[in-house]
């Protein structure tokens, strides 16, 4: 469980969160929604433990993050943002094996070694493993990328414990099937004891993952939804500054949901 | 051609073709010595094989000058090789290398000032420091210009190659000024002396230099080699490499205090030599890897060998007189630089990186 608990954030006189506390669902795909400059990312940013707050605490479990050093704390949880580029030659192999550093010192183990072939397995780019990551196409990119933060926080075997994945748009400016390819994968981690938590930049793809809802608006969560059909239409119209409807898919089922201006 | 060997192997190989070019290098020159009559040298040196006396001339020449000079030109490039990988890891740039971001022109200004001004009473502190106020004022003037120029390029945790370009440009400027305004205002032996040394020469080597550099190289070596890993990580950005666990802004600090200790003490004996720090990693990367674990002690080889082939170019091309090795950096240098530069324009992507 990962709780955000009083957290405000200032920047001189600008208040970018102003108290925040809001409880992620374990083993959940939690969503962050809301519109430009409402203080997401700066909540993600502090949930990971990567920015201090101005005050207030953020806790796995009943642990502190400040009280991690920084490789357990690279152990427990891992982020994934917009797709890197890189200047270098570096083999695919090598950045997913990024993903192991915070659990070996000088070489890696044979395990390792192993979880890095799975992780490429996991996200389908076993085959580019001797490939060099700036010759991929921006979509593969982000499919190794995604390998190393499996890697990272690697919970497919006995003994497992909580485990964290942040996602800070990870699929700005992929193609829909690496979208839907990266956000099938993030979930199916939730059956391995994994939080998952994201801000996605797409509403729809948002609404159609997600399980669990946090509104934000001016640095404040307005609302806590724990099913898409949960969040009052009315609200995210105000909030996004849209006209929304909801919609029933004839041939499942499933709400949608339609934005016009 | 290393692309199949393990690490191991290819630090071997490297290791093999160093030895050849440091005996290749021991023996070309105005005199010419052949490896057995080095050997024997070496030997008598050591005191352990009795001195031919008919053969004073030959063996003080290669004891107190070419031995020496061969040893600093092997520690430069290696300082140099070693420099350009931990510069082009932290500005995430394979453009970057000592030259580029002030961190050699700094260090020459250091140098510079002491040269001028170190005997006269305004700067008596420099004294109680004796040989080493050289490198230390290199490392201090050395340390804040790149210091500057990292700041300048980097916004939000990633560096602009414009900008990083731009910086470099005017802090080098600051500091080339800054030189020459003191060998204007020198009296003329030290003018002279800093017009050398702004070139790169291996003339003035002597043991003190081998001991300075090679302390210094050994110690600043064995430290970065434990930067492999998170040099690896800073490729993806600093907030990436925080997540990794990597503390970027003390990574910053320490890889340019590494750095530049060994520039500045490299600079101050030899002078300015550009563009080596940027060929040597790039080279070692189309052979065999980025992966910084392998380019650190792979560029520490690889520039010891090329800073021993141009030094050997430099007493040949126009004998008796020497090429300044500066020169002859440059000009193979330059066009290699300007083609990496055209080679990320043409792919898009000079902008931001990691």
């Amino acid at each position: 469980m990962a709780d955000v608990d009083r957290v405000s954030y200032r920047v001189g006189e600008t208040v970018i969160l102003d108290d925040v506390t809001v409880s992620f669902a374990p083993n959940r795909f939690n969503v962050i929604l809301g519109p430009n400059g409402a203080g997401k990312s700066t909540l993600l940013k502090i949930a990971t433990g990567l920015l201090e707050p101005t005050s207030g605490t953020v806790c796995y479990g009943d642990r502190r993050v400040g009280d991690y050093s920084a490789p357990a704390l690279a152990r427990k949880r891992a982020v994934l943002s917009q797709r890197v580029e890189l200047a270098f030659p570096l083999d695919v192999e090598d950045v997913v094996l990024m993903g192991r550093y915070p659990h070996y010192g000088r070489t890696p183990s044979r395990r390792d070694r192993e979880i890095v072939s799975r992780s490429l397995e996991l996200v389908g780019m076993t085959a580019k493993r001797g490939q060099q990551y700036p010759t991929l196409s921006g979509g593969e990119q982000q499919k190794v990328q995604l390998a190393r933060v499996l890697a990272q926080i690697w919970n497919y075997d006995e003994p497992r414990e909580p485990k964290y994945l942040f996602l800070d748009e990870p699929t700005t400016s992929l193609d829909v099937h690496y979208q839907l390819h990266l956000l099938d994968v993030a979930r199916g981690l939730l059956d391995y004891d994994c939080t998952v938590i994201a801000i996605l930049h797409d509403i729809t793809m948002a609404l159609q993952y997600g399980d669990v809802f946090f509104l934000m608006e001016n640095g404040r969560v307005a609302h806590e939804a724990h099913d898409a059909a949960g969040i009052p239409v009315e609200l995210v119209e105000r909030v996004f500054q849209v006209r929304a409807s909801r919609v029933t898919d004839p041939a499942d089922g499933q709400g949608l949901w339609r934005f016009s201006l | 051609m290393l692309r199949r060997l393990s690490y191991g192997q290819s630090y071997i190989l490297l290791g093999i073709i160093l030895a050849a070019a440091l005996v290749a290098s021991a023996g070309i020159g105005a005199f010419t010595f052949s490896p057995e009559r080095m050997f024997r040298y070496l030997g008598e040196g050591l005191g352990w094989i009795p001195s031919v006396a008919a053969d004073d001339l030959g063996r003080n020449v290669f004891l107190k000058l070419r031995l020496p000079r061969v040893l600093v030109a092997g520690l430069t490039g290696a300082v140099l090789g070693v420099s350009g990988t931990l510069m082009q890891g932290l500005f995430r740039n394979p453009i970057v290398e000592p030259g580029l971001v002030g961190t050699s022109a700094g260090a020459a200004f250091g140098a510079a000032i002491i040269f001028v001004f170190g005997e006269s009473t305004a700067l008596s502190f420099a004294t109680p420091l004796g040989s080493l106020a050289v490198p230390v004022a290199a490392f201090v003037v050395s340390f804040a210009a790149t210091m500057i120029v990292y700041r300048l390029s980097t916004s939000f945790g990633k560096v602009n190659v414009f900008t990083l370009l731009l910086a470099g440009i005017a802090i080098n400027a600051v500091c080339a000024a800054g030189t020459g305004f003191l060998s204007y205002v020198a009296r003329d032996p030290q003018a002279r002396n800093i017009t050398f040394w702004n070139l790169g020469t291996f003339t003035t080597a002597d043991w003190r230099g081998v001991e300075l550099i090679g302390l210094f190289f050994l110690i600043c070596f064995v430290w970065s080699l434990r930067y492999g890993k998170s040099l690896n990580a800073l490729m993806l950005g600093e907030s990436e490499a925080a997540s990794l666990g990597v503390n970027p802004e003390r990574l910053i600090l320490q890889l340019i205090i590494v750095n530049t200790i060994m520039v500045a003490v490299a600079t101050a004996m030899v002078g300015v030599i550009a563009f080596v720090g940027l060929v040597i990693p790039h080279v070692m990367r189309m052979l065999k890897s980025a992966d910084y674990n392998f380019l650190l002690p792979a560029s520490a080889l690889f520039g010891a060998i090329t800073m021993e082939v141009i030094d050997i170019a430099a007493r040949v091309i126009i004998p008796p007189a020497e090429l300044p090795i500066g020169i002859i950096t440059a000009v193979i240098g330059a066009p290699v630089f300007l083609w990496i530069l055209l080679r990320q324009t043409r792919s898009g992507s000079v902008g931001f990186y990691g």
